[in-house]
């Protein structure tokens, strides 16, 4: 670290040369859109509380735009996280915690801002590599899914959710997804927190304890808020999967025929499931048991 | 001043452990040091001591440990070192309260942000080249009489002077996780002027500290000083600006002269992205 910069006279690197803007971008992503999208995305999940119904339908309005939502998912939030995680993984490397030396408050924060963007940032692999799957290639989805990741099926959302937090004894990912969604949500209470001395929002001391007592009460109201979305994911058993599930088929159906909903046969959750699927039949008559028959063999 | 307890017990000797060092890059290694208690000693007393006896306290025959020095009054920051794990001067930091914290013994280090020159001297040149980077000073050459100044509003008075107070002790980079020393060699057959450039070329690379940004805050808020605002905010927004800030805020809980650091990088982030926005649509 003390003389990585000693031995060149060369001008300086673009990104020496442009450090501040991209700072300030760092700083910026990390709000919008990626803070902003894990509220939406807390609240959304926390719905599942509400009713499978709920979930279901606020899971579909997400995937109304269709074949664009691969380039809303990867232009709004894989790209901007990306950016924010290397560069923050960079800024952390700039620094050098000294909170053991100096236990003042802010300095621990300091510090921990650091350690859950790591932990933040390993928990997001996981989780996306668990649910989403990163791409929806079929051959990758299909060899991904023997070792249980890319679980999700948007169509399926609240049963393919809960069944994907059985995995692994029950217990594994829900302590995953605690320990890595608080530590997200600090990172970036702490994150506005600092971003608006950075920016110059608040200024004075008084401003900043202002901003303290805002950014505490914004923190609470957010931790309940995925405490909920964690406790709709894991809280049903194996027995209320086959229940959710037929209510979204039955969400699913309806809102082809009503064309309210995409038709896409890839986004359900069609793993072994052939009793769910006759009472549906019989239920519903022949006209919805055509669409079975479109379902690729799993 | 801080009366003493007549009834408190008082050791007989003082144990200071120091953190020893031969030369700019040589290993450094500690010292233990026994000296007779006397009270109200300051931590410069007990290195005249620890001077005058030049012998460990296993009675090994030591060099006499090397510290700097100015006012004895803390306003020059001569004196700014290590102790007891916190960095401050070592001429206001009384013996007695420090062994109410710790009364086995005190512990002497030198600062930790810059190349130490010898025992707890160092080398603080970088601390004044961040002054020089951000135009720390105001404009005016007295070649001709240029008349009375501009008036300032007694809020703006009340304002610059706690930023005035700074003295360049550099205790803020010191406590500062984002500050990191920068070391060089010297190569072999470099002159002064090239080592000199070399260092100069490197400091300007890492974070200015929150002594230079508070000083730009100052001189930007002069009346006469603003005049050349522009040229502090492109020294700030350049390489080793004020984006290296984390916000840790230890500046400001270990300045000696209680100046509101964070405050003044708070106002030099606004200005920055004033700054900045303005000279993006002005190119």
């Amino acid at each position: 670290m003390s003389d990585s910069n000693s031995d060149s006279n060369s001008e300086l690197s673009f990104f020496t040369k442009h450090e501040f803007a991209i700072r300030r971008l760092h700083s910026l992503t990390g709000i919008v859109p990626l803070g902003l999208y894990m509220c939406v995305h807390l609240t959304t999940n926390a719905s599942l509380l509400g009713s499978v119904e709920i979930f279901q339908r606020a899971v579909f309005l997400i995937h109304s735009p269709g074949p664009l939502l691969p380039l809303i998912e990867w232009g709004g939030i894989f790209l901007p996280l990306i950016f924010h995680a290397v560069l923050g993984i960079w800024i952390a490397k700039t620094g050098k915690t000294n909170s053991s030396q100096y236990r003042f408050t802010s300095n621990r924060r300091y510090s921990w801002q650091r350690w859950t963007g790591f932990i933040g940032l390993v928990y997001l692999f996981l989780h996306v590599m668990h649910l989403h799957g990163g791409i929806h290639a079929e051959a990758w989805m299909n060899a991904i899914d023997k070792i249980g990741f890319g679980q999700f099926s948007p169509y399926n959302a609240g049963s393919s959710l809960v069944a994907a937090m059985n995995l692994g004894y029950g217990i594994i990912w829900p302590v995953i997804y605690l320990a890595g969604v608080l530590a997200l949500v600090y990172h970036f209470i702490n994150g506005i927190w600092t971003a608006g001395i950075t920016w110059g929002l608040w200024i004075s001391p008084e401003a900043q304890a202002r901003a303290t007592k805002v950014c505490v009460a914004l923190g609470i109201v957010l931790t309940v808020v995925s405490l909920a979305a964690w406790a709709g994911a894991v809280f049903p058993g194996e027995d209320d999967v086959a229940e959710m599930r037929a209510i979204e088929d039955r969400m699913y159906e309806a809102g082809v025929v009503a064309g309210t909903v995409p038709e896409n046969e890839h986004k359900r959750d069609l793993r072994g499931r052939a009793a769910v699927e006759s009472e549906i039949d019989d239920a519903e008559g022949g006209e919805q048991a055509s669409l079975q028959d479109m379902k690729p063999a799993s | 001043m801080i009366a003493l307890d007549p009834d408190a017990n008082r050791p007989k000797f003082i144990n200071v452990r120091v953190k020893r060092q031969d030369g700019p890059g040589k290993e450094p290694y500690w010292q233990l040091f026994k000296i007779d208690y006397e009270p109200e000693l300051n931590v410069i007393t007990v290195l005249q001591r620890i001077a005058a006896l030049s012998e460990t306290s296993d009675g090994k025959k030591v060099t006499p440990v090397v510290w700097d020095c100015g006012c004895l009054e803390e306003v020059c920051g001569a004196c700014t070192m290590q102790i007891n794990g916190r960095v401050r001067q070592s001429c206001s930091a009384l013996v007695d309260q420090l062994l109410k914290d710790n009364a086995d013994e005190l512990v002497l280090e030198p600062m930790s942000k810059f190349p130490v020159l010898r025992d707890l001297m160092v080398d603080r040149s970088r601390l004044f080249n961040a002054l020089e980077k951000v135009k720390a000073w105001v404009p005016v050459d007295s070649y001709y009489n240029m008349g009375p100044g501009e008036r300032q509003l007694r809020a703006t008075q009340e304002q610059n002077y706690p930023l005035s107070q700074c003295m360049s002790c550099g205790c803020c980079v010191d406590a500062c996780p984002q500050y990191n020393k920068i070391e060089l060699a010297r190569k072999d057959g470099e002159t002064d002027e090239e080592f000199r450039r070399r260092e100069e070329k490197a400091w300007n690379e890492g974070f200015v500290g929150p002594h230079a940004i508070s000083q730009a805050v100052l001189f930007n808020n002069h009346p006469t000083g603003k005049s050349i605002s522009g040229e502090r905010m492109d020294a700030l927004t350049g390489p080793g600006g004020i984006q290296a800030c984390g916000n840790a805020q230890n500046c400001v809980a270990v300045c000696p002269k209680e100046i509101p650091l964070t405050t003044s990088i708070a106002r030099a982030g606004r200005a920055a992205t004033i700054h900045t926005i303005k000279k993006w649509f002005e190119k």
